[in-house]
C-alpha cells in the first residue's frame, strides 16, 4: 500500500489508542485522589501535577496554565484543550481527519462510528465532565473508541491497512502501559503511609483497575497485591493484552504480517529492535528492577519504543528512495 | 387537480420540453404523460427529497473553496431530465468527434511543424502569448500520436434551439462522476420512464477511460500501472477523483506518494518503489512539476516532465493542451476544423470578439452593456462579467481591465441559454441549461451518450457552474426517436412513473 496512506493509519491508531489512555490515566488518577485519606491531600496541587509529567506534556502545560496544576486545569489541558496534541479532542479530531483521507479503505460504518464519535466529542468541556463525574464520563469515552475497535476489527480486511492499524495500536499501547505504572510512582504518598501499607495495596488497585486488569490478575496470579506482582503483572504478563511484553509481541506480529512476502524487509530495524525489546523483557527481574528504579526503567522502555517508531518511519514511510527495493 | 405543468412560463427562450403552452415537444409527449398521473407537485417533490438524501448518503459531495471551513456540500440535483432525442444526438456527435479531431491535430502541430502559424491562419502571437502553451513540450512525440485524451466541450442552445459550442475544456475537465451518479440516482426515482424511453447508458464511460489510459503506457510494459493523480482531499473535485479512481480500481495518488528515480516514476509503497506507468492527472501543468513549472509548487513531483519527455510515463491529459482551450485560440477553432480537415465545422461557435483585435476591442468597449466578458484563462465562472445583469461601476471596472490587458479578455453575445422545467421549490420554473459532453480521444474517439446539464437554479441566472448556485440534471439520450413519441400502452390510473 501507499506509505503516505500507512502512515495515516499508523497514526490514527495510535492517535485512537493515546486518546483512550488518556482517559484511562485521568481515571486512575482520581481514584487514586479518592483514595487519599486527607481532603487536605486531595485538593492538594501535587495530586494532579503528576498526570502532566506522565503523558510529557508539561512544558505546553506550564506555558498554557502558570505553575498551578488543579484538578480542573489538568483535565481539561488532558481531555478538552485543543492547544495540547495529546489531549483527547486533538487525538481523536486528528484520527478523525486521518480517516477521511483514507475513507476508501475504510467501511462505511467504520468512518461513520469515528465521526459520529467527534461530532459527539467535540463540544463537551470542563462543565460537561463534571456534571457526569469523572468515571462516567471516562467510561464513555473508552466505550466510544472501544466501539470504533470492534467495528475496525469486525468490518477491515486483514490487509496492509490492518496490520499498519495493529502496529501503531500496539506500539502505543505498550507506550501508555508504561505511563500508567508511572503514575504510582510520581503519585506522592503521604509520609505516614509508606510503601506495603493498606493504602499502597489501595492505590496498586486502583492503578490495575485503570488498565481493567484487576479482575485478570486476580485470577491469574492469585495472592495479595504488591508492588512487585502488579507491576510484573503489567509488565511482562504472557496473556494480559494490555501488558507492555504483551503490547510488544502483537507489534511485532503486525510488523512480521506487514514483511510477509517481501524478502527484502525480512530484517529490517523495526522488527530487529522490536524483538529485542521483547526478549529483554522476557529476561527482566522484576524485583531487581523495582530494586533499581522502576522510573528509570519505564523512561528506557519507552525510549526503546520510541526508537521502533523511528525505525517504522525510515524502514515504510520516509526511505530514501535513491536505494530503496523496486517491486512489481 | 392542476396539471404540474399549468403554471410554467415559456418566457422568451429556447423551451427544451413545451414547443408552445401546453405543448410538449415529440421526445417530452411520455414524460409530461407521465408526470400527469403523480400525485401533483407533492409526489414530485416527495421524490426529490428521496434523490436529495440519496446523494448525501452516498457522499457524492463538492468542496467550496471560498468556504473556510471546506464544508462538504451536495451538487444540487434537478428531478426533470433533459432529454436529447437521437437525431439531434447524432448531430453532436459528427460534430464534438470533428472538433476533437481538428483540435488534436491542431495541438500536435503546434507542439510540432506549426503549419498553421507559418500559413499565416492563425496569427503566431496568439500562441506566444498564450499562458498555457509549454514550449518545453515542443517536438516532444506522445504515445500513439495523441496530443489530447479528454475534453469536456461545453455546449448551449440559443434563442432558436441551435447548438453552439461555448468553450472547449482540454485541461482537467470535470463533472463526469455527477453524470454516473445522478443516473444511478435517476435508475432509482423513475425506473419505468427511463426504461419505456430507452435511454441509452453512460455507465462505460470508466471502463473506455481505463482502457484509453492503459493504451498510453510504454509498449515494452506489459502490465501497465495507472494512477489518478490528485492536488489532494481539500481539493473541491477530490469526491471525482476518488470516485474515478475506485470505478476504475486504479490507485490515487499525491504528489508526495510519487518519486522520479533515473527518469522513472515510482510510488512510495510500505513495501517499496512501484513503477507507475501512466499518470491521469486531475493537476493543472502549472502545479505538475516544480523544477519545470512552478516552483512554489508543493502538490507535484519533482522530475516528473524529464521521465515523461523520456517516454517513461505518459500523462493524460498531455502537458500544454491549454493552448487549445484559451477562450480567444476558440475563436479560432472553425479555422482549425477547415484547415486541418479541410471540413466546414458540424457545430458554430458563439460569435467572438477579441479584444486584442483593434476593430474588436472598439466594438467591445462601446457595447459593454449587452456583451459577456470573460478572462481567456479562468474557469468556473470566475472572472467574467455578464453585461446586462451588471451595474455602471462593474462595467467601468472591466473597462479598465480589458485596456490594460487586450490579449486576456474576449466577449460575446449575451445568449439567452435554452431552458429546462425544474422543480424549483413548489413550483416548475424554467431554469437556464448548459451541457457538457465528454469526448475520449483514444483508439477511437467515443463520446458518452449525453453528459453533465448544468442548470442556473438561481431565477434568471445564466451562469450555470456549481460555484455560482449551479446544480445538474440527468441527461437522456434516446437510442430512437420514435420511442419517445410512440403512443403510451394502457395502465393503470396510479403507475410507477
Amino acid at each position: 500500500m501507499l506509505s503516505r496512506v500507512a502512515n495515516l493509519i499508523y497514526w490514527m491508531a495510535r492517535q485512537l489508542e493515546r486518546a483512550e489512555n488518556t482517559a484511562r490515566i485521568v481515571d486512575v488518577n482520581s481514584q487514586l485522589v479518592l483514595d487519599l485519606q486527607s481532603r487536605q491531600a486531595a485538593d492538594d496541587p501535587k495530586s494532579w501535577e503528576p498526570l502532566v509529567y506522565v503523558s510529557g506534556g508539561e512544558e505546553t502545560f506550564f506555558e498554557l496554565y502558570g505553575k498551578k496544576a488543579t484538578e480542573r486545569s489538568v483535565v481539561e489541558f488532558m481531555l478538552f484543550d485543543r492547544r495540547n496534541p495529546s489531549s483527547i479532542i486533538s487525538c481523536v479530531s486528528q484520527a478523525r481527519e486521518n480517516a477521511r483521507c483514507v475513507r476508501d479503505l475504510l467501511a462505511a460504518e467504520v468512518w461513520e462510528t469515528l465521526n459520529t464519535f467527534y461530532l459527539k466529542l467535540k463540544d463537551d468541556d470542563f462543565a460537561r465532565y463534571a456534571q457526569l463525574g469523572s468515571a462516567e464520563y471516562l467510561n464513555r469515552v473508552k466505550a466510544r473508541i472501544h466501539l470504533f475497535n470492534g467495528v475496525a476489527d469486525s468490518m477491515l480486511p486483514r490487509g496492509s491497512a490492518w496490520w499498519f492499524f495493529q502496529l501503531g495500536r500496539h506500539l502505543e499501547r505498550a507506550d501508555n502501559t508504561s505511563r500508567i505504572l508511572d503514575v504510582k510512582y510520581f503519585m506522592l504518598l503521604p509520609e505516614t503511609s509508606p510503601v506495603g501499607t493498606a493504602l499502597d495495596m489501595v492505590q496498586w488497585a486502583s492503578v490495575l483497575r485503570s488498565c481493567s486488569a484487576f479482575e485478570a490478575f486476580r485470577r491469574s496470579r492469585r495472592g495479595q497485591l504488591s508492588l512487585e506482582r502488579v507491576v510484573d503483572y503489567l509488565l511482562r504478563d504472557d496473556q494480559f493484552p494490555r501488558s507492555i511484553l504483551y503490547s510488544a509481541k502483537s507489534a511485532a506480529h503486525a510488523l512480521a504480517q506487514i514483511v510477509e512476502g517481501a524478502a527484502h524487509l525480512a530484517n529490517n530495524r523495526a522488527s530487529t529492535l522490536t524483538e529485542a525489546l521483547i526478549r529483554d523483557l522476557e529476561k527482566t527481574n522484576t524485583e531487581q528492577t523495582i530494586a533499581d528504579g522502576l522510573h528509570e526503567f519505564l523512561d528506557t522502555i519507552q525510549l526503546r519504543l520510541n526508537e521502533v517508531h523511528t525505525a517504522v518511519q525510515q524502514t515504510f514511510i520516509d526511505y530514501p528512495t535513491n536505494q530503496a527495493r523496486i517491486v512489481a | 387537480m392542476p396539471d404540474l405543468f399549468d403554471v410554467y412560463e415559456l418566457g422568451r427562450f429556447y423551451d427544451e420540453m413545451f414547443a408552445g403552452t401546453g405543448q410538449p415537444r415529440p421526445h417530452y409527449q411520455r414524460l409530461f404523460d407521465r408526470f400527469a398521473r403523480l400525485d401533483g407537485m407533492s409526489s414530485l417533490l416527495e421524490r426529490q427529497r428521496t434523490a436529495t438524501q440519496t446523494f448525501i448518503n452516498r457522499g457524492v459531495t463538492f468542496t467550496v473553496y471560498s468556504n473556510t471551513e471546506g464544508t462538504e456540500k451536495i451538487f444540487p440535483f434537478d428531478l426533470i431530465p433533459r432529454i436529447v432525442p437521437a437525431h439531434e444526438w447524432a448531430t453532436l456527435e459528427a460534430g464534438l468527434t470533428q472538433r476533437m479531431q481538428a483540435l488534436n491535430l491542431f495541438l500536435a502541430d503546434i507542439y510540432g511543424a506549426q503549419r498553421i502559424l507559418r500559413e499565416g491562419v492563425i496569427p503566431s502571437e496568439m500562441v506566444e502569448s498564450s499562458k498555457h502553451f509549454r514550449r518545453e513540450m515542443v517536438g516532444l512525440p506522445l504515445p500513439r500520436g495523441l496530443h489530447v485524451h479528454i475534453n469536456g466541450t461545453d455546449l448551449i442552445r440559443d434563442e432558436n434551439g441551435a447548438y453552439r459550442v461555448l468553450e472547449d475544456n482540454l485541461r482537467t475537465p470535470s463533472g463526469v462522476s455527477y453524470v454516473l451518479e445522478n443516473r444511478q440516482v435517476m435508475k432509482r426515482v423513475f425506473p419505468n420512464l427511463i426504461r419505456d424511453y430507452r435511454v441509452r447508458p453512460v455507465e462505460t464511460y470508466t471502463s473506455d477511460l481505463l482502457a484509453l489510459l492503459m493504451r498510453l503506457a510504454p509498449e515494452h510494459v506489459p502490465e501497465p500501472t495507472v494512477v489518478l493523480l490528485t492536488p489532494g482531499v481539500f481539493n473541491s473535485a477530490y469526491f471525482e477523483h476518488a470516485f474515478l479512481a475506485r470505478q476504475m480500481g486504479i490507485e490515487i495518488v499525491e504528489g508526495s506518494d510519487l518519486v522520479v528515480e533515473n527518469d522513472r516514476v515510482y510510488m512510495r509503497r510500505s513495501d517499496g518503489l512501484a513503477p507507475v506507468h501512466v499518470i491521469y492527472r486531475r493537476l493543472d501543468d502549472d502545479f505538475l512539476d516544480p523544477t519545470v513549472f512552478r516552483k512554489d509548487s508543493l502538490l507535484g513531483v519533482p522530475g516528473l516532465v524529464n521521465a515523461h519527455r523520456k517516454g517513461n510515463v505518459a500523462l493524460c491529459n498531455p502537458i500544454g493542451t491549454g493552448v487549445a482551450d484559451d477562450k480567444a485560440m476558440y475563436h479560432y477553432v472553425p479555422r482549425m476544423i477547415k484547415f486541418y480537415l479541410g471540413q466546414e465545422p458540424i457545430l458554430h461557435n458563439v460569435e467572438t470578439y477579441l479584444s486584442s483585435d483593434r476593430k474588436d476591442l472598439t466594438y467591445i468597449l462601446e457595447n459593454l452593456p449587452k456583451l459577456v466578458v470573460k478572462s481567456v484563462n479562468e474557469a468556473g465562472g470566475y472572472g467574467m462579467l455578464v453585461g446586462p445583469h451588471s451595474n455602471q461601476a462593474q462595467i467601468e471596472e472591466f473597462r479598465e481591465k480589458i485596456l490594460a490587458n487586450p490579449r486576456n479578455f474576449i466577449a460575446q453575445p449575451t445568449i439567452g441559454l435554452s431552458r429546462c422545467p425544474s422543480v424549483c421549490e413548489s413550483t416548475i420554473e424554467g431554469r437556464h441549461i448548459d451541457l457538457r459532453p465528454y469526448i475520449l480521444n483514444g483508439e477511437s474517439i467515443k463520446i458518452m451518450p449525453g453528459g453533465l446539464t448544468r442548470v442556473a437554479l438561481r431565477k434568471g441566472s445564466l451562469v450555470v457552474n456549481s460555484s455560482q448556485g449551479g446544480g445538474s440534471k440527468d441527461t437522456w439520450v434516446l437510442a430512437a426517436d420514435d420511442q419517445a413519441s410512440a403512443p403510451i400502452p394502457r395502465l393503470p390510473e396510479k403507475l410507477i412513473v
